[in-house]
């Protein structure tokens, strides 16, 4: 185990920021603490790297318990949302600091410096300050010079949220090589969850100071525990619903009850269902899966590579994206009635709602 | 046209006010001669006297850099009840007549003063000239490194910490770079108030000849004695050390466009 | 697995917590003693003889004729200062003109140079044996020297770069934008000057000025020889205490420090809350 934190709590005052939190991660992992502004996801991060002192837990690195320790001999690299670069060093220079605070020689250290340079594809501009680099350099630089010392843990703090979006994905791509490359173990922290899903091998959600849940990014898209993470990770349409025997109840229709949710038997739950994974046809006999029932269109609208389709469904609202092409093919305008069928829903248990406490 | 008017108006002003007293004295001395001038500043009590001014003027830099450095970073980066109120005190030696830190001290430490029985002679002591010099340029580093350093983001030491430096290598390797060229610019400007303290040094010292007599009561004493020349000599020098402090000062005052965006 | 506790004490070494502690004792206290010793001391001194003696030390004429110069003076020269500085503030933001980096650089030589020379200066300008004091007394029968225009005259130009220092930077930072959006609804420059430009910059005017005048109330160097030390005509209420220490009258030096003192402190406790007061509203 990498990184291993044992019911971690931070609170000013009486306002809690991180309620009792545990979590393992593996070595090499890139692991991404996914939530919303002011969920307490920066704080898990500081409290990791020592910056903010702890009120209560444990926190161990590669089996050292560092939760006394200061941040200077936790062994992280951290990487700062602006990258707080020294001003006034170069980009060699910021990257050579923490080598240099360790007394490694000058020979020893030059060599690291080109070696980080090279991994970070800027060779040429180690001599420029912070204030002659774009952005994405700048942020490239950091990563390096929390690299330098071989650290243990690497952690990020929101580290594209100040670049713009193209530059963005790629940078995602360097950083995901150089982490597959160095197989040090991460801890990302970010609010966007295209991105979480790109970098993560496990994504953990937080939302007021809690860790929802943790798993690999298909698991929570496809299968949340929370209302939250539902919602979080892209879009849902939730309606309560009732699991009974082996069947689902939506209202008057029934479906077959998905595998692994016995416990929810006779108690309330929600149904979740991703708009890409509801079919629309104009006549239920050319549906995949099970028929949801008939429904009426209320609205088209482009969407990129998808099209949304707004429909009603009895009392009930639904977001459902579907193919240009087909449809085109359907040739369907506000007010026709068509029929829904659905392939793959998830149930969860109601009273998870309080997520967001 | 307006435009001309205000110009023209700002640039006699600043030269009536400014410009043509420098040009006056100077004219006044040259009419003197050179070998009359050079013979006026190489006499022993004028070398004493400017020696004394530079000895006290380095030392009160050296004395208010330090102090003055960590005053702002308490003023700045601690809490503390009662931090509002030194914050608007600070500037309180700035105000204060010159003349009554002077009689300060000698209330203080003079033959019957409230201390008198203190071990170090500071009444009529070049001591005692000291510390009301060190008094009276006390707030100008504070004020220019305080701005300076309230605007430095936590983040820059976090990642000096993360990095493995110590609280001391950050601050001399992290914050003294960013905080340098504010403190430079408090020095020069308390040297140049060090170098011109007259009333405060004047009457804490008693304006012994040779021995307590700066260069500033040098003048003063030489107008007295009506030895013109003696005191428009010395004054021509007090006047190209300033000359040099407003170049110094241009050259390091804080440029509002070069400040480092983070 | 780790246990759950309570931990009170983090960065555990030693050493950061004493020297946080040190610095912040070590700096109060210096700054305590150093600001507090002369209020002290001139309180205690300046009423060592009760509220009746101090009160008759400040009304005997030299006394309050040298206090009352002392603010009149100053008083004229913070209100001139005000208008001249605002008006070299805005030349200096708003045009571009030979010579600019110039005077710009010049402003600050009050700064740079010690006041006794100033003082020296003045008298070789003015003085009633030189060509302008000469031209100046025989057509306005006004003497500048050893007389109170002098004394403003020194006062001037010590307190020149305070008000330009403080207008300057909020000239620059203004929001050309409200004055452009002003000519578009037809306000005139002189209008738009009044009701925009000179509402923003008007604090800083204010605390430019307040502290030119904190600082003129007690300034000695230049008025020392400037103004030829006549009780009753030209003596300033710092030329007094310092003649009185000279002659060894140390209750009436006390009584007008303390009157002095409680005006410039008085001051300074003005000019920080009108800053507070502005940083809050921004």
């Amino acid at each position: 185990m990498s990184i291993n934190l044992t019911n971690i709590h931070k609170g000013y005052g009486a306002q809690v920021v991180v309620d009792d939190v545990s979590l393992e991660i593996e070595s090499g992992e890139l692991f991404v603490l996914l939530g919303p502004s002011g969920s307490g996801k920066s704080t898990i991060l500081r409290l990791i790297a020592g910056l903010t002192p702890l009120d209560q837990g444990g926190i161990a690195l590669h089996g050292r318990d560092v939760s006394l320790l200061p941040p200077q001999q936790r062994g992280v690299g951290f990487v700062f949302q602006n990258y707080s670069l020294f001003q006034h060093m170069t980009a060699e220079q910021n990257i050579a600091f923490g080598l240099e605070v360790k007394r490694v020689p000058r020979s020893e250290r030059q060599a690291r410096v080109t070696e980080l340079l090279q991994l970070i594809e800027m060779e040429t501009m180690g001599k420029r300050y912070p204030h002659q680099l774009s952005g994405g350099q700048q942020q490239r630089v950091a990563v390096a010079r929390a690299l330098a010392q071989r650290p243990e843990v690497l952690l990020l703090d929101e580290p594209f949220g100040a670049l713009d979006v193209k530059i963005r994905a790629q940078l995602r791509q360097n950083l995901r090589a150089i982490q597959t490359q160095l197989g040090v173990t991460t801890i990302l922290v970010t609010h966007d969850q295209e991105e979480a899903f790109e970098l993560a091998d496990r994504i953990g959600v937080i939302d007021g100071g809690k860790l929802l849940e943790v798993g690999t990014p298909d698991q929570l898209y496809r299968a949340p525990k929370h209302r939250f993470t539902a919602t979080f990770l892209g879009n849902a349409n939730l309606f309560p619903a009732h699991r009974n025997g082996s069947k689902v109840y939506l209202g008057d229709q029934h479906l077959p009850a998905p595998p692994d949710t016995d416990h929810l038997t006779g108690q309330p739950v929600e149904m979740m269902l991703r708009p890409e994974s509801i079919e629309i046809a104009l006549n239920p006999t050319d549906l995949k899966g099970s028929v949801l029932g008939q429904a009426t269109v209320t609205q088209l609208a482009f969407a990129g590579a998808l099209e949304r389709v707004t429909v009603q469904l009895e009392d009930r609202v639904l977001q459902v994206l579907i193919h240009p092409a087909q449809s085109r093919q359907l040739g369907i305008r506000p007010g026709d009635r068509i029929w829904l069928g659905v392939q793959e829903y998830h149930l969860l248990a109601t009273n998870h709602h309080s997520g967001a406490g | 046209m307006r435009k001309f008017v205000l110009i023209g108006l700002v640039l006699s002003y600043a030269g009536v006010l400014l410009l043509a007293p420098m040009l006056a004295l100077v004219i006044n001395l040259l009419e003197y001669g050179l070998d009359t001038i050079w013979a006026a500043i190489t006499t022993p009590e004028a070398l004493l006297a400017l020696r004394l001014s530079l000895i006290l003027a380095l030392c009160s830099v050296m004395i208010n850099t330090v102090m003055g450095v960590l005053i702002a970073w308490v003023l700045v980066r601690h809490q503390f009840w009662g931090k509002r109120f030194f914050n608007a005190v600070v500037d309180l030696p700035f105000v204060v007549s010159p003349v009554i830190v002077g009689y300060v001290l000698i209330v203080l430490f003079g033959r019957q003063g409230w201390l008198s029985g203190f071990p170090v002679q500071l009444a009529f002591s070049t001591a005692g000239m000291l510390l009301v010099t060190v008094f009276v340029s006390l707030p100008f580093v504070i004020r220019e490194v305080m701005p300076v350093l309230a605007a430095i983001t936590p983040e820059q030491e976090e990642a000096a910490f993360t990095l493995g430096a110590s609280h001391t290598l950050t601050f001399r390797r992290i914050l003294l770079p960013i905080l340098w060229p504010s403190i430079l610019y408090g020095i020069v400007l308390t040297l140049a108030r060090s170098l011109g303290e007259f009333g405060a040094a004047a009457v804490a010292g008693g304006g012994v000849q040779g021995v307590t007599e700066t260069a500033t009561i040098y003048v003063y004493r030489a107008l007295q004695d009506r030895n013109d020349v003696g005191a428009y000599s010395i004054a021509v020098i007090l006047g190209l050390m300033a000359v040099g402090i407003l170049i110094l000062m241009n050259w390091l005052r804080p440029q509002e466009g070069k400040k480092h965006v983070d | 697995m780790m246990q759950t506790r309570t931990l009170t004490t983090l960065n555990t070494s030693r050493t950061p917590q004493m020297i946080f502690w040190g610095v912040r004792w070590s700096a109060l206290i210096y700054l305590s003693v150093l600001i507090a010793l002369p209020l002290i001391v001139i309180s205690v001194e300046g009423l060592r003889g009760g509220i009746w003696s101090f009160w008759d030390s400040i009304t005997r004429p030299a006394a309050l004729s040298a206090i009352f110069i002392s603010v009149w003076t100053a008083a004229l020269m913070t209100v001139i200062n005000m208008i001249m500085g605002t008006l070299t503030a805005y030349v200096l933001v708003q045009y571009r003109f030979p010579g600019k980096r110039w005077l710009d650089s010049l402003i600050d030589l009050p700064f740079a140079i010690p006041t006794l020379v100033t003082g020296v200066m003045l008298i070789l300008l003015y003085g009633p044996q030189t060509p302008i004091g000469g031209w100046i007394e025989d057509q306005f029968g006004m003497r500048i020297v050893f007389s109170s225009p002098g004394i403003v005259l020194a006062l001037l130009f010590l307190g020149y770069p305070f008000v330009i220092r403080a207008v300057q930077p909020v000239l620059a930072s203004l929001d050309i934008h409200q004055q452009e959006a002003a000519y578009t609804l037809g306000a005139s420059s002189w209008l738009t000057f009044r009701r925009i430009v000179f509402p923003a910059i008007l604090p800083a005017m204010i605390t430019g000025g307040l502290l030119s005048f904190a600082r003129a109330l007690g300034e000695f160097g230049s008025i020392v020889i400037v103004s030829g030390n006549i009780p009753m005509r030209s003596q300033t209420a710092a030329v007094y205490i310092y003649g009185q220490v000279e002659s060894g009258n140390l209750a009436a030096a006390s009584s007008v420090s303390l009157v002095l003192m409680a005006i410039a402190l008085l001051t300074t406790l003005l000019v920080d809350y009108l800053a507070r007061r502005r940083t809050a509203h921004a």
